[in-house]
C-alpha cells in the first residue's frame, strides 16, 4: 500500500467527477430534493378516502349516519346516487374508492329497537386501503352504535345517560402511541428517508467509475501502472465516499430542522453507522461495475438493484417482520435494513450504542465482505 | 438491406410515393435490428432483465404484506381471571402474535424500545371484578409508532377488538336481564370488497411490481443507448448516413418496447397468471396496447433526457430525478388521496399516474375502453409531447 499512489487514483477520480458539472450537481442536489418531496409527499395515511352514498330511507337519522362519515378527515364525499348501477361505474372508473349503501327503513328499525345493516362497497385493489377503510367504517358505526344503544336504554328503561353508558360499554380501551405521539407518518418516513437516498444515489456514483475506463479503454492505462489493485480499488472510492459523507449530514440537518424529527440518540453512533452504510453503499455500485462490460448495463442494474429492495424490502414502507419467510431472508442479505434500524432507533426511540451494536456489526460484515468480493472480482490481467 | 438500385432510383426521385415510405421503413427496421443485435451481446444485461420480470416479480409478489400481519403483542395481565384470558384470547393472528406475558410493564416497554415488539396490552388487576360489578374498566395499549402506519392499523385492530368485547358483554348482560332474546338497535357493517375479494395483496404487490419494472426499463434503455452513441460518436455517424434524426430516436423506442413488451408477456403468462392466480379480467390486448403507448410515452421522456445529457453516468442521475419521485408517488406504492394538493397537481405530469388506473382497471376491474379512455388520452398526449421535445432537442443538436 503506498499512500502516494492512492491519492493520486483519487485526485485523478475527483476531477474527473468535478469537471462533470451536471454530474456533480445532481450528486449534491439529489438527496436534499428527495427528502424535501418525499418527506411531504410520501404519505402513507388513509385519509381523504373520495366516496359516494346511496341513501335509500333519507331520513334525519340516516343523514345523521352519514354525515360522520361526511365531516371525517379520512373521508371525502362526492356526492351520492340514486341507483347502485352507477356505483358499479364510478367504482369501475376509480372516481370513488368506497360506496355506502343506507337500506330503506334504516330509521324506523333503529327506533324500535332492531339491527340494521349497512353495506359498504370498497376497491379492493390495493388490498391496504381496503382493510384500513374497514376499519374506519366499523370504528364508526360501533360509535353510532353506541351511541343508539346509549339512548335506546334511557329511553326505554328510564336510566340516567351515565348509568345507560356504562351498561352500553362496560369495557373501553386507552391507546398510548410510543415515539412518535401524533402518529405523523412524516416522523417515521424522514429518517428512513436518509436511508433511502444514500442506498440508492451512493452506489451509482461509484458504479459507473470502473466500466467506464472500461468501455473506453483508459483501464488499460491502469493495468500497466505501477498502481497495486488495492490502491486503485480504495483511491476509486474515496471521492464518492467524500460525497455521500457531506450528503449524510446534510440529510440529517434536513431531518433535525426542517422536518423537525425530534433525534433522541447518541450523534456519534447516528455517524458510526451512516459512514459504514455508505461504504456498503458504495461497495454494491463497485461489484456491479466490476461484474459488467458496459455502462447502460451497470446503470440499469445498479438503479434497480439500489431502488427495488430498497423500497421493498429496507422496512422503508413495510416492516421487516411482516414480510414473508423468504423476502425476510433477502432483507437481511441486504444492508439497508440494519441501517433504518439504527436510524428510525436513533432519531424516535432515542437508541444508544448498546441497542444497535449487533446493526452496527452487521454494517461493518457487509462493509468488509463486499470490499473483499470486490477485490477477488478485479484483475489486472484483462482475459483474452 | 435495400439494394444499390432501389437506393439509387429513390435518390432520383422518380420513384413512386410508394418506393420512398418503403424504403423509410426498411431503414427503420435495419436501424432497428441493430438496436436489438448491440442489445442481444449486452448479456449481463439480459440476463438481468429476465430476472427482473420473472423471479424478481414473484419475490415482491409473494413477499410483501403491507396489511397489519403477525404484529408482536405482549401481555401484562394483571389480573389472571376468566375475563382477561378471554379478552386475550381475541387478539389472534393473523394480525397479532402471541409473544408472551410480561411480569412487570416496564419489562414490556423495554422489548418495545428494542423493537422486538410492536404492541403491548395492559389489563389491569381487579379487571373480572369490576366487570361483574358493573363498573367501567379500562385497558392499556401501548402501541410502537416508528412505522406510522402500521402502528395506527394494530391500534385500529386492538380498538375493534376490546369495542366487541365490550360491546358483547353488554349485550349478554341486557340479555340475561330480560331474560329473552331481546332486540338491540344496532348498525351492523355488511362489506363487500370488490374486484379483490379476498384482499389477496400478492395481485396488487406483483401488478405494480411489474409496473416499477416497466417504468425502469422504458427509460433507461433508450436513454443509456442514445446517450452511448454521443459518448462514443457514432451519432455523428449516423447523421451523415440517409437515416433521418426522426429514424435514429424512433429506432431505439421501437427495439426497447419490443424487449419490454415480450418481457411483460413473460411475466403475465410464467408468474401473474400461473403463480398467483390473476383474474386477467379484460382484455389482455387491450393491456398490452396500452403498455406500448406507456413505453413510447416514458421512452419519449428518456430521449429527452438523454438530448440534456452528455454521458451515460448524467443520465443515471438525470433517472433518478424523475423516475424515483414517479414510483414513489403515482400512487403504486403509496394512496395517491392522501398526498398535499401540491403532490398530487406536480404528479398528474407523470404518465404512470395514468398507467396505473389503466392497468388495475383492465387487470382487475375488468374495464374497457368506455371508461379509460380519458386517462389513455391524456397518457398519449403526455407521450406525444415529450417524444416531440426529444425529437426537436435532438434536431437541434446535431442538425
Amino acid at each position: 500500500m503506498n499512500l502516494r499512489r492512492i491519492a493520486a487514483v483519487a485526485t485523478k477520480e475527483w476531477k474527473e467527477t468535478v469537471r462533470d458539472r451536471l454530474f456533480l450537481l445532481m450528486a449534491f442536489l439529489l438527496p436534499p430534493l428527495w427528502m424535501v418531496v418525499f418527506g411531504h409527499g410520501l404519505v402513507l395515511d388513509v385519509e381523504h378516502v373520495p366516496f359516494a352514498v346511496l341513501d335509500r330511507d333519507q331520513s334525519s337519522m340516516s343523514r345523521d349516519y352519514l354525515y360522520r362519515f361526511m365531516g371525517s378527515r379520512y373521508f371525502d364525499y362526492r356526492g351520492s346516487v340514486k341507483d347502485a348501477r352507477e356505483i358499479d361505474r364510478l367504482l369501475g372508473d376509480t372516481a370513488i374508492r368506497m360506496a355506502i349503501i343506507v337500506p330503506d327503513r334504516f330509521e324506523e328499525q333503529l327506533l324500535a329497537g332492531r339491527p340494521v345493516t349497512v353495506q359498504t362497497l370498497l376497491d379492493g385493489t390495493f388490498p391496504l386501503h381496503a382493510d384500513t377503510l374497514k376499519g374506519y367504517v366499523i370504528a364508526i358505526n360501533h360509535a353510532f352504535t353506541q351511541e343508539l344503544l346509549t339512548s335506546f336504554l334511557a329511553r326505554t328503561r328510564g336510566l340516567g345517560p351515565e348509568e345507560a353508558h356504562r351498561i352500553a360499554e362496560p369495557v373501553s380501551i386507552e391507546t398510548r402511541y410510543l415515539y412518535n405521539q401524533e402518529v405523523r407518518s412524516t416522523w417515521s418516513m424522514v429518517p428512513a428517508l436518509i436511508m433511502f437516498s444514500m442506498m440508492v444515489a451512493s452506489p451509482l456514483l461509484t458504479a459507473l467509475g470502473v466500466v467506464r475506463e472500461k468501455e473506453t479503454g483508459s483501464i488499460y492505462n491502469i493495468y500497466s501502472a505501477t498502481v497495486s489493485k488495492a490502491e486503485f480499488l480504495i483511491g476509486k472510492l474515496v471521492p464518492y465516499f467524500v460525497i455521500s459523507t457531506i450528503n449524510v449530514v446534510v440529510l440529517w440537518l434536513l431531518a433535525v430542522l426542517i422536518f423537525r424529527v425530534p433525534f433522541k440518540g447518541s450523534f456519534p453512533v447516528f455517524l458510526t453507522a451512516s459512514l459504514l452504510f455508505v461504504l456498503c453503499a458504495t461497495g454494491i455500485g463497485l461489484i456491479i461495475s466490476l461484474l459488467v462490460r458496459t455502462q447502460m448495463a451497470a446503470l440499469i442494474i445498479t438503479i434497480i438493484i439500489a431502488m427495488v429492495p430498497t423500497i421493498l424490502f429496507s422496512g422503508l414502507l413495510v416492516p421487516v417482520s411482516s414480510l414473508s419467510p423468504g423476502a425476510q431472508m433477502q432483507a437481511h442479505l441486504f444492508p439497508a435494513m440494519y441501517y433504518t434500524d439504527v436510524v428510525r432507533g436513533s432519531f424516535l426511540k432515542g437508541l444508544e450504542l448498546e441497542d444497535t451494536w449487533t446493526d452496527l456489526l452487521a454494517l461493518g460484515g457487509f462493509a468488509v465482505v463486499l470490499r473483499l468480493v470486490a477485490y477477488g472480482l478485479f484483475t489486472k490481467r484483462p482475459k483474452a | 438491406m435495400p439494394g444499390p438500385e432501389l437506393e439509387e432510383r429513390v435518390n432520383r426521385k422518380d420513384g413512386s410515393s410508394f418506393e420512398v415510405v418503403r424504403l423509410w421503413a426498411l431503414r427503420l427496421v435495419v436501424m432497428t435490428r441493430k438496436e436489438l443485435l448491440q442489445l442481444g451481446r449486452d448479456v449481463p444485461l439480459l440476463l438481468f432483465l429476465l430476472y427482473s420480470f420473472s423471479l424478481s416479480v414473484y419475490i415482491s409478489g409473494a413477499g410483501i404484506a403491507m396489511q397489519l400481519s403477525n404484529a408482536s403483542l405482549l401481555v401484562h395481565d394483571g389480573d389472571h381471571s376468566e375475563s382477561s384470558r378471554e379478552l386475550i384470547h381475541r387478539f389472534r393472528e393473523p394480525y397479532f402474535r402471541f409473544d408472551g406475558d410480561v411480569s412487570d410493564p416496564k419489562e414490556g416497554l423495554a422489548r418495545l424500545d428494542r423493537g422486538t415488539a410492536m404492541v403491548l396490552l395492559d389489563i389491569p388487576p381487579r379487571f373480572h371484578e369490576s366487570i361483574l360489578g358493573r363498573e367501567p374498566v379500562t385497558v392499556q395499549l401501548q402501541v410502537d409508532t416508528t412505522n406510522a402506519p402500521q402502528g395506527l392499523s394494530a391500534a385500529a385492530y386492538a380498538a375493534r377488538i376490546v369495542g366487541g368485547f365490550s360491546f358483547d358483554l353488554a349485550l349478554s348482560r341486557l340479555g340475561a336481564a330480560s331474560n329473552n332474546q331481546m332486540p338491540m338497535p344496532m348498525v351492523e357493517s355488511a362489506h363487500r370488497v370488490w374486484f379483490n375479494q379476498d384482499q389477496d395483496e400478492t395481485w396488487f404487490q406483483s401488478i405494480s411490481h411489474i409496473l416499477r419494472m416497466i417504468t425502469l426499463f422504458a427509460f433507461l434503455l433508450p436513454a443509456a443507448a442514445l446517450v452511448r452513441e454521443k459518448e462514443h460518436g457514432t451519432v455523428e455517424q449516423l447523421l451523415v448516413s440517409p437515416v433521418t434524426p426522426l429514424q435514429i430516436m424512433l429506432s431505439k423506442v421501437l427495439a426497447m418496447t419490443l424487449v419490454i413488451l415480450a418481457a411483460t408477456t413473460l411475466a403475465m403468462v410464467t408468474v401473474l397468471k400461473p403463480v398467483f392466480g390473476v383474474p386477467i379480467k379484460g382484455s389482455a390486448s387491450l393491456f398490452l396496447l396500452v403498455t406500448v403507448l406507456y413505453t413510447f410515452t416514458i421512452a419519449g421522456l428518456g430521449l429527452f433526457a438523454a438530448t440534456v445529457t452528455k454521458n451515460q453516468a448524467q443520465v443515471g442521475m438525470i433517472a433518478l430525478l424523475v423516475i424515483a419521485p414517479m414510483l414513489l408517488l403515482s400512487g403504486i406504492t403509496t394512496p395517491f388521496e392522501a398526498m398535499p394538493p401540491w403532490v398530487q397537481s406536480l404528479m398528474a405530469l407523470s404518465p404512470l399516474r395514468y398507467y396505473i388506473d389503466v392497468t388495475y382497471g383492465v387487470l382487475l376491474k375488468g374495464v374497457g375502453l368506455e371508461l379509460l379512455w380519458d386517462s389513455i388520452l391524456t397518457m398519449a398526449l403526455l407521450g406525444g409531447v415529450l417524444f416531440g421535445l426529444g425529437l426537436w432537442r435532438f434536431r437541434r443538436q446535431f442538425a
